[in-house]
């Protein structure tokens, strides 16, 4: 993991980079709600109520358009670093605020506020309304409040448990990375944990309330060997309570950073070329993610510009591929109980049976196909608008053993953990970088790789998908988070091993 | 000019964590007032305008240390954020070599007008601001033609200053404008292929970017580009990296010269210095100094005057990137701890010319994915870019990769193009490499 300065970890804070906590338990100038409660914690926090909102959403629509909203925001970031072999940084954002957007058709005004005063809210209404330009609409007069499914119940707030509790987990991380091999020669670790609070409300007079806590314990280490370096990491995480990061779990990430670290000292560069290869299962759903999911999120085929625009009801994959966005899985990073823009979080297939059968939809792109909204509307911050986007998306599995899986293959890649992932929505071409994989030859796994591109097309690697293991997994990470337009949001991705007939190696040699 | 409100501000801030038990602080504050507008179909797609505030505070108490950040600017609130803080401080383990920097390298700060406000963004009009917008993507619609899908064309400009004050003499104050223009757009191409390419320009001075319909062209001319892309058969060729693409390489050879790889032994140049690291056309100079440049200051993270430092001569690494607190664990004396305005000095020949010199190669324009090893200096990119042959741009590449390891890789750079691109801090000419694998059928 990169080393960031300090002023650029405070931009980045939001996409999992660095750091640690130590935010204590009461909100600044909040009162009350020290639990995991998450009724009414703006009302009684910062005074913020149905009339106040529909004072505001009134000047968000005085110049018409079709609806608007409110996105309250209050979200304490806490990370606890050891580095050279102590706990000896910490670092924590607060960010505080509200987001105003008036819609019209697909087009979208946006102001937001640092300030949860009615002056500030107003102005920053007007900024938004100016996107319209007809007489103005009135909001609902009366908020209903949703009732939500709790997909990440927390028994404590983690910005309630003691620094001096969290400090133990960090430093057992260091000492086992280093008791589990004599060639360890650095540790860093990190926890962080979030506390996300939202308050949505909308002209069309619904409103939700969320507690979103997202944490994750993480572990890198340098080996050295005969002259050589290498360096490795693993994170286990998502949406939390703390009473997950038990010893077993510190252990987990310890000897999964000492395997893959001492692995490389063996690890070769493939040839280059284009070969079969096989995804293992869990955390290689980043593929799935990248190459394929974000073509299909809405707003890039409203517009047209994605490969996938022409092709629902079409058949995409072979009949044994299924593709599912998830936002009710428990506790993973995707997880949502409710969206940016107030539609509950909910299940969407979006490849059913080799059939490209849905989008992923927010209220825009809804209204544009004339459908229901799938619960992907999504934003970083109070300071970003809404785009579809992705929450946790896999593939199930098949019936093949993963063995079988690899028999198949004479020469090609075995894939075990990837980042890095980039595509190109209009030509479905995408990249991904091998962290951790192995040859194959003659059906069998033999030398370790590393420091490898793979390149491939969307659409052609789910039409070349041609068998699925019984393994299915959901990767277990707690830092991973997806780009777009500017915005980084928490996604979750998984699927069991799966053969794709060819892509692109990047190796060294012809 | 400092902001009497951010430095009051500041000041009290600081006053509350000594009082509150921290020997020592940094406090930053920083403003910004944006607007940005986007168009689509000949209408404002998005319009969003904001101002943000925010209070960066470092702090160092009985021996520990922490770093916090707050948008809730509220007095109350905001003493308790500093007063929990620097208790919370003192429950991490101690750290001898985090201290704030001697005070002696904040001296010599060089009293210099960079030229980082540009005076007429106070007169900019909704109206500039639409119709800078509209001729972007007018001329970027009439460029694409038939082909064209979709084009966005969006402007960004916004106006930022800064108040830093620590606990030991340093005082700074920033003011500067900001300016992005550009466009995206997506064309049909064969099949269902959507090739999209984009356009955007930063500059500190709205005078700094090109006209509206130049920034448009090349937005309509960079997508246009990328039709017909396939694959080729794997084959060892010379590349030409394309000016703005630069950074995305140098980058991963510049995070091996950072203080903080080198001394987590996760930097493969840790042991380089002065040695021969690239060819002699390897030439990288930090100069904090040039007017309007968008790395361009006065003083840098740690408060250290700026200084202009050659950092690789004719391929010889002659500098680290060490701010204070990792110069003190490794020892060393420190420079700075991050880049400013980056330069490798321009060489003769356009692009063109060299590319009828070379013959047959790939002109990189883009990168996907891939990934830059510090500790070891392998990596690993995909690609986007021409096929030339004789000299004459042929055919469009996509799907396809390199791979090397950087000092192997630097070696290899055998010329520098006469364009360095201005519209960024890494102000790079396009780069010429031989004997590059380029990965694809």
């Amino acid at each position: 993991m990169k080393k960031l300065t300090r002023r650029s970890f405070i931009k980045t804070t939001t996409k999992a980079s660095i750091a640690a906590a130590i935010i204590p338990a009461l909100p600044w100038g909040c009162t009350n709600h020290t639990g995991a409660d998450k009724s009414g914690y703006f009302e009684s926090g910062f005074g913020i109520n149905d009339n106040l909102c529909q004072k505001v959403l009134a000047r968000a629509l005085y110049r018409g358009g079709d609806f608007a909203d409110l996105y309250f925001e209050h979200t304490i970031r806490n990370w606890l670093i050891l580095e050279d072999g102590h706990v000896n940084q910490a670092y924590s954002t607060v960010a505080l605020g509200v987001g105003i957007r008036t819609v019209k058709g697909d087009q979208v005004g946006y102001g937001f506020s640092q300030e949860l005063t009615e002056s500030a809210m107003l102005a920053a209404a007007s900024t938004a309304a100016t996107i319209a330009d007809s007489t103005p609409k009135d909001p609902a007069s009366q908020f209903v409040k949703q009732k939500l499914e709790n997909y990440y119940p927390l028994e404590t707030l983690l910005t309630s448990i003691p620094l001096e509790s969290k400090l133990p987990l960090v430093q057992s991380a260091n000492d086992k990375c280093f008791a589990l091999s004599p060639l360890i020669i650095k540790v860093n670790a990190q926890f962080h944990d979030e506390q996300k609070r939202i308050l949505v409300v909308t002209s069309d007079g619904t409103k939700a309330e969320d507690l979103l806590p997202k944490n994750y314990l993480y572990a890198s280490v340098v080996a050295e060997k005969d002259g050589k370096r290498e360096r490795a990491g693993w994170n286990l995480g998502g949406r939390w309570d703390f009473s997950f990061y038990t010893p077993a779990v510190v252990d987990e990430i310890a000897n999964t950073a000492v395997d893959r670290v001492n692995l490389l000292f063996d690890a070769v560069q493939p040839p280059a070329g284009e070969m079969p290869i096989v995804l293992g299962p869990g955390v290689t759903g980043i593929l799935l993610h990248e190459a394929i999911g974000h073509g299909m999120e809405a707003d890039f085929n409203r517009k047209g510009i994605s490969t996938f625009c022409t092709m629902i009801g079409k058949k995409v994959a072979e009949p044994f591929v299924t593709i599912i966005d998830d936002g009710t899985n428990r506790n993973l990073p995707g997880s949502i109980n409710v969206d940016d823009e107030g539609t509950p979080g909910q299940k969407t297939v979006l490849v059913d049976n080799g059939i490209l059968s849905s989008y992923m939809h927010d209220k825009i792109s809804a209204r544009y196909y004339k459908l229901e909204p799938t619960g992907n509307g999504r934003r970083e911050s109070y300071e970003h608008y809404i785009q579809p986007r992705m929450r946790n998306t896999y593939m199930l599995p098949g019936q093949a053993k993963p063995e079988d899986v690899i028999k198949n293959v004479k020469k090609g890649i075995y894939i075990q953990s990837v980042s890095n992932g980039q595509v190109k929505i209009g030509e479905g071409d995408f990249a991904f970088y091998v962290s951790q994989g192995r040859m194959i030859e003659d059906g069998k796994l033999t030398a370790p790789i590393k420091d490898v591109n793979i390149m491939g097309n969307g659409p052609k690697m789910l039409r070349n998908i041609t068998l699925l293991a019984d393994d299915f997994e959901m990767s277990r990470g707690g830092g991973g988070a997806c780009g777009k337009g500017g915005q980084a949001v928490p996604v979750g991705f998984g699927q069991p091993t799966c053969l794709v007939k060819s892509m692109t190696v990047g190796g060294l040699k012809n | 000019m400092m902001n009497k409100e951010m430095y009051d501000l500041a000041a009290r801030s600081i006053k509350t964590a000594k009082s509150a038990g921290a020997e020592n602080c940094r406090v930053a504050i920083s403003g910004e007032r944006f607007v940005n507008i986007s168009y689509r179909d000949h209408k404002p797609e998005n319009i969003k305008e904001a101002s943000t505030k925010g209070l960066f505070i470092d702090i160092y108490a009985d021996g520990c240390y922490s770093s916090q950040n707050t948008s809730d600017l509220r007095k109350d609130a905001l003493k308790n954020f500093v007063k929990n803080a620097v208790a919370t401080t003192k429950l991490l383990a101690k750290d001898p070599f985090r201290t704030l920097p001697d005070p002696k390298y904040y001296e010599g700060r060089v009293d210099l007008d960079l030229e980082l406000l540009d005076p007429s963004h106070n007169e900019l009009t909704p109206e500039d601001r639409h119709n800078l917008v509209k001729a972007i993507e007018d001329t970027c619609l009439a460029k694409g033609g038939e082909k064209v899908i979709s084009v966005t064309a969006e402007e960004r400009d916004s106006y930022r200053e800064s108040v830093v004050l620590t606990s030991n003499g340093f005082e700074g104050a920033r003011e500067s404008t900001f300016y992005v223009a550009g466009a995206s757009m997506t064309i049909q191409d064969e099949g269902d292929r959507r090739p999209n390419s984009y356009n955007y320009l930063a500059s500190v001075k709205r005078k700094g970017l090109p006209d509206p319909e130049r920034i448009g062209a090349m937005a309509a001319e960079r997508t246009l580009d990328l039709l017909g892309g396939k694959k080729i058969k794997t084959e060892t060729l010379p590349i030409i990296i394309e000016n703005r693409n630069v950074p995305r390489i140098l980058g991963g050879f510049l995070s091996a010269m950072n203080g903080y790889n080198i001394q987590q032994k996760r930097s493969f140049l840790a042991d380089k210095k002065g040695e021969k690291i690239g060819s002699d056309f390897f030439t990288v100079i930090d100069n904090p100094f040039i007017k309007s440049g968008l790395g361009s200051g006065l003083y840098d993270g740690d408060g250290f005057a700026a200084k202009k430092r050659t950092m690789i001569e004719a391929g010889v690494l002659k500098e680290f990137y060490v701010d204070w607190y990792y110069s003190r664990k490794l020892g060393w004396e420190p420079t700075t701890g991050g880049t400013s305005n980056l330069i490798i000095p321009p060489g003769k020949r356009s692009v063109r010319e060299i590319m009828k010199d070379l013959g047959r190669g790939v002109f990189i324009t883009g990168f996907i994915g891939g990934n830059s090893n510090s500790t070891t200096g392998d990596s690993s990119i995909g690609i986007i870019g021409k096929l030339f042959e004789n000299g004459e741009p042929v055919q469009t590449v996509v799907e396809m990769n390199i791979a090397d390891n950087h000092i192997k890789f630097w070696h290899k750079l055998a010329e520098v193009a006469n364009d360095p691109w201005i519209y960024s801090s890494f102000r790079t000419p396009s780069l010429v490499f031989t004997d590059i694998v380029v990965s694809g059928l």
